[in-house]
Parts: C-alpha cells; sequence; structure tokens
C-alpha cells in the first residue's frame, strides 16, 4: 500500500498529523470489527461520493430531509441502509434523528454496532480530506483493501444508556478496554463509538493531531503556533456551522 | 464552551457570539478572529473560490503553521460533531451545568440536533 504523503504540500505538515494520518488509512483498509477491509474502503468512497448526491442536495435543501424520498446516488453494494447512514452522516450530520436512527435498525440490513462502525469510518475520512481542502492539497487516494475478516468482537461491558447506541460505561473501561480511558471522567462523545473500542483509539490519535493532547485538554494556556483561543474559536464556529448542539 | 475557558485562563473575556453570528456580526476579541472564522467557514462550505481566499489570508497574516494547525482544529470538529450527532449522546453532566446560562445566551437550543441530545 502507498502511505499517504504531504511531500507536494505548499505548506509543511507536521510529522505528528502525518502519521496519525498514516495510521488512519492503513487501519481504513484491514478488517474492523464488523466489517471487512474492502468494506471499510467500501464506506470510504461512498463518503466521498454523498456530496455529489442529488437526493442528498435536495434533502439538504429542504425544510426537513425525511419529507425527501428517493434513492441515493451510490457507487458500492453496500445495503441501502448502510448507504443510508454514510450520506446522511456526511452531507447533513445536524438533522439524525433518533426516530431515524430506530426505523435503520429496524431495517434488519445493519446492526448497532456495524452503525458504529461505518461512522468510526465516515469521520475519519471526512476529517483527513477535510484537511486536505483546508490545506489545498489533493484528497489521499483511497487504500487497497488488505484481506481478513471481521473480528466480531463487542467489549462485554457496552450497554445502552442515555445514547442511540450502546457504550462502554464510564467506569467500565476495563481489561481489554483499560486504555481507552483512564480517569472517571470522560465526555461522551470519547465513549460514543466505545462500542468499537478501536474506533476510540483512532479518535484520540487523530484528535491529538490535529486538535490538543488528551493530557493537555484543560490547559487552556497550551497551544501551537495558535493560541488555545484561537483554536477554540475555529472549532466552536465549525460546529455551529454544522448546527451541532452538543 | 471551551472558548469561555480558555479566556478565563488568560484573563480575557471573548465574546462567544462571533462563535454563533460569524465575525461579520460581532467581534469576539480574539486575535485574528476574521481570519480564522473565514477559514473555518469556507471549509465547512464547498465554495473552492472563498476557501482560496481565506487560506491565502491565513498564509499571509499568521504563516504556513498556522494554516496546519487551523485546517487540524476545523478538521477536526468536522469529525466530532458527527459523532455527536449520529450517536444521539446526551450533553455531559458537568458541561450542563457549566453551560445552562451560555446556551441560553447563544440561543443554541435552535439548532436541530437540540432534539437528539437530551
Amino acid at each position: 500500500m502507498t502511505d499517504i504523503s504531504y511531500a507536494t504540500a505548499p505548506v509543511a505538515v507536521r510529522e505528528d498529523l502525518l502519521a496519525a494520518h498514516r495510521r488512519a488509512w492503513r487501519r481504513l483498509a484491514q478488517a474492523g470489527n464488523w466489517w471487512t477491509g474492502a468494506e471499510r474502503v467500501a464506506i470510504a468512497a461512498e463518503v466521498r461520493n454523498a456530496w455529489q448526491c442529488s437526493l442528498c442536495k435536495a434533502r439538504k435543501a429542504a425544510l426537513s430531509p425525511y419529507t425527501i424520498a428517493g434513492t441515493h446516488e451510490c457507487i458500492s453494494t453496500l445495503s441501502q441502509s448502510a448507504v443510508d447512514v454514510i450520506h446522511r452522516a456526511v452531507t447533513d450530520p445536524g438533522r439524525l434523528t433518533q426516530a431515524w436512527f430506530g426505523r435503520t435498525m429496524a431495517s434488519g440490513e445493519i446492526t448497532d454496532a456495524q452503525y458504529v462502525e461505518i461512522i468510526d469510518v465516515v469521520v475519519a475520512v471526512v476529517s483527513i480530506d477535510s484537511f486536505c481542502r483546508g490545506i489545498g492539497v489533493p484528497l489521499h487516494p483511497l487504500p487497497t483493501p488488505e484481506p481478513g475478516e471481521p473480528s466480531h468482537y463487542r467489549p462485554a461491558t457496552a450497554q445502552l444508556e442515555a445514547a442511540w447506541v450502546p457504550m462502554i460505561p464510564v467506569e467500565g473501561a476495563i481489561g481489554a478496554e483499560a486504555d481507552l480511558w483512564s480517569t472517571g471522567r470522560v465526555g461522551n462523545v470519547i465513549r460514543a463509538l466505545s462500542v468499537v473500542p478501536d474506533a476510540v483509539r483512532q479518535l484520540m490519535d487523530l484528535s491529538t493531531a490535529h486538535y490538543v493532547p488528551r493530557d493537555r485538554l484543560m490547559d487552556f494556556t497550551w497551544g501551537r503556533s495558535l493560541s488555545r483561543a484561537q483554536m477554540e474559536l475555529i472549532a466552536g464556529r465549525v460546529s455551529a456551522l454544522r448546527g451541532c448542539f452538543y | 464552551m471551551l472558548l469561555r475557558a480558555s479566556g478565563e485562563a488568560t484573563g480575557q473575556a471573548f465574546d462567544l457570539h462571533a462563535v454563533t453570528e460569524g465575525a461579520a456580526t460581532t467581534s469576539s476579541g480574539v486575535a485574528h478572529e476574521e481570519t480564522l472564522l473565514a477559514l473555518a467557514e469556507a471549509m465547512v462550505s464547498d465554495d473552492e473560490e472563498a476557501l482560496a481566499t481565506a487560506r491565502a489570508r491565513v498564509l499571509d497574516e499568521l504563516g504556513p503553521e498556522a494554516l496546519v494547525d487551523a485546517a487540524g482544529v476545523a478538521s477536526n470538529f468536522e469529525r466530532m460533531v458527527r459523532i455527536a450527532d449520529a450517536t444521539g449522546i446526551p450533553l455531559d453532566s458537568f458541561l450542563d451545568e457549566l453551560t445552562v446560562d451560555l446556551r441560553a445566551e447563544l440561543k443554541l437550543a435552535r439548532f436541530e440536533s437540540t432534539a437528539s441530545t437530551p
């Protein structure tokens, strides 16, 4: 597999960012807990395709996306439910609803853990693609899928709480998941993908390079070439533009 | 709202309305806010011309390292918002308590994702 490179970028990209992106791309190509490497790369390709989907554009423009029926323009053999999850999460995430999630689960086409792993792939690809757009370089070619079967591993402590998806409880990061978080206080956004533990590990890896290392999160004097306040201004504006209440 | 916390840590009071309304409406008091907000807004949009302009402005005013760091943060939150919105996670209790006044002041309940964030 050809590794991600920023050698031709118009600006020098930090080595830690490059390394985190390379790890994410390698993981993307490998079998996960519930999807094969080929399926994970197909999800990634569908992420990029979603931006051109006519149905998604019509739904985005509508007062409610749930009033517009139709079929997504897809480029994969993934199930309709999987494609719908990918396209909506990419193009209109602020208007996903619990009722829609319930209908997706009721379709029987994907399980809750498969749903979480789809979101895991979606957010990795969206964020790395967004970074490329931000600095003005072409998107990286998707990796070649690696052979292998999904592990079907599901943490024993994962359970339904107030979120739509099962999560490992705050005090439940034990055993094989002991590295996920070390304190009794962890944000729900970190636990959100924990039914797929490697998704949390990747989230922390990417967030450390893109944003703030986990151990400096509450140190508001820490910064890079930007001050923490400048970083938070950008973070808040992107969240507001995406209509994210959390 | 960690922008408020970062201001408190450095003895500054930032106007957070710039986060919800944009720099054209109000000023937060954060250095180079217009330049940084323009990049954030262009990255969320599909306007490639606006993005090229915003990128050039960051390079001119703040330099290449800042462009990498700003693009890194913006793209990080393209990830975080989708995790939150796609999983229906509730607001953390400590954040809920700390931001009651702020959420009301910024009228965050107008966001449709509020209904999915118990």
